[in-house]
């Protein structure tokens, strides 16, 4: 979907604004994103990006990859 | 259809739902529900037919979902969650527990990490039981091997505002005021050695259905039996195969018979001479092994959440194994078939009795 974000973090909250049920499977109840989740900022993942604040630019492309595990 | 028994097993690979026939002959199997997503348990409503389904996925975090029609469609709970300042966050559900049929719309729910949730709005969304959550010996709750859960609520047959929860590796806590206040449970009589910390890690507890006070305990090591008035529990495990064991069940209207499933303590699978349900009808002073038709020799497992009753007359007794199997039997336990099998692994099975 395209938002108008300026920040991973206001990207987060425009997806979860337009689809409500996200928001328990993306943080916790104290707030923190998942800690099975990783964000993507085009190629780069966003902690060396410096996390939720990573700065999004015209045409980035964010991904939401959840760690899989299992059988 | 008149009355007839619909089994919720939960797999970890996603719910599976088992139709019976009027005979309790043939099963037509559904499943599974949904994404195959691991299921700690799912439980039925009596009260109102709602069923209910712990979905313990790590994508996107645990959810508890529930469907108004027998299972053709779910919608998703608000999760249980820990208040702001909590030490603690929600990780994922061992058990929902319908409540009394004197507290309409109340369901239980018992988390990991160990913490106690109720809805008062039939499973939609959940507050946690403080009470319960400041006891100052929750400091000494330690996860066992399968973490630190919460995964039974007993509530007591005529009073709502009895109940017991077990906890592993926690113990037992009783209140008597409708989970305002808790009181440590865990005085023993009998047993081969005095073990003040016998009951950190219990299995699975139950209150009978029909009849105040009693109450039928799985632990790790040993299993336990409480008669109306008593405070203690006394020390069942004579005459079983071994001391441990995960499954166990109460008869709905006999109030002093009771199933478990005994397994090796460090294996957690079946014995030899195979897999066998032993039966008590004299409040665990006795134990009756119950094989015919199981497979001779196999040592199967089977979990904390494997095995329940319906409520038929004659009673419907049913089990699940770590190899994909449901069992049952229609003649209290004597006997059994095949119910399902070539499923996932089954990590619980629930009888509902449908009027």
């Amino acid at each position: 979907m395209t938002l108008n974000a300026t920040t991973l973090r206001e990207a987060l909250e425009g997806l979860v604004s337009a689809h409500p049920s996200l928001a328990e499977r993306l943080r916790d109840e104290h707030g923190r994103l998942r800690a099975h989740l990783s964000l993507f900022v085009n190629e780069e993942n966003s902690r060396f990006l410096g996390g939720e604040d990573a700065t999004l630019r015209d045409g980035d492309i964010v991904h939401v990859i959840p760690a899989l595990s299992g059988g | 259809m008149g009355k007839h028994v619909v089994l919720l097993v939960g797999t970890k690979k996603g719910l599976f739902i088992l139709r019976g026939d009027g005979a309790r002959k043939n099963w037509a199997q559904e499943g599974p529900i949904g994404a195959p997503f691991p299921i700690h348990h799912a439980s039925y409503d009596p009260r109102d037919g709602s069923m209910y389904a712990t979905i313990n996925s790590t994508w996107g975090g645990a959810r508890i979902e529930y469907s108004r029609d027998l299972g053709k469609t779910w919608e998703t709970s608000k999760n249980p969650a820990f208040p702001a300042g909590s030490d603690r966050t929600f990780y994922q559900t061992w058990h929902i527990e319908p409540g009394h049929a004197k507290t309409p719309n109340v369901v239980w729910a018992g988390i990991e990490p160990a913490a106690l949730f109720k809805s008062e709005d039939r499973g939609e969304t959940w507050e946690l039981n403080t009470a319960l959550d400041d006891q100052p010996s929750r400091a000494t709750w330690n996860p066992g091997a399968g973490g630190m859960g919460l995964h039974s609520i007993a509530i007591d047959a005529d009073d709502p505002k009895k109940m017991q929860v077990g906890i592993s590796a926690g113990g037992v806590y009783t209140t008597t005021d409708g989970g305002a206040s808790w009181a440590q449970d865990n005085q023993q009589r009998g047993g081969t050695e005095d073990r003040p910390d016998v009951f950190a890690c219990i299995h699975k507890l139950l209150a009978h259905p029909a009849v105040s006070g009693v109450r039928f305990m799985r632990v790790h090591q040993d299993v336990f039996w409480r008669e109306p008035g008593e405070t203690t529990w006394q020390n069942r495990n004579e005459g079983l195969p071994t001391n441990f064991g995960f499954a166990a069940a109460m008869h709905p209207r006999d109030r002093a018979t009771a199933y478990v499933i005994p397994l090796h303590d460090t294996e957690r699978l079946a014995v030899a001479p195979g897999i066998a349900v032993f039966s008590t009808n004299d409040r665990g002073a006795t134990w009756q092994r119950n094989d015919k038709g199981l497979p001779p020799g196999a040592r199967l497992g089977t979990v904390r959440e494997g095995m329940q009753t319906d409520r038929l007359d004659p009673l419907g007794v049913y089990f699940g194994t770590s190899n994909g199997q449901v069992w049952a039997s229609r003649d209290e336990g004597k006997s059994w078939d095949v119910a399902a099998q070539y499923l996932p692994y089954v990590t619980s099975v629930h009888a509902a009795t449908i009027e």
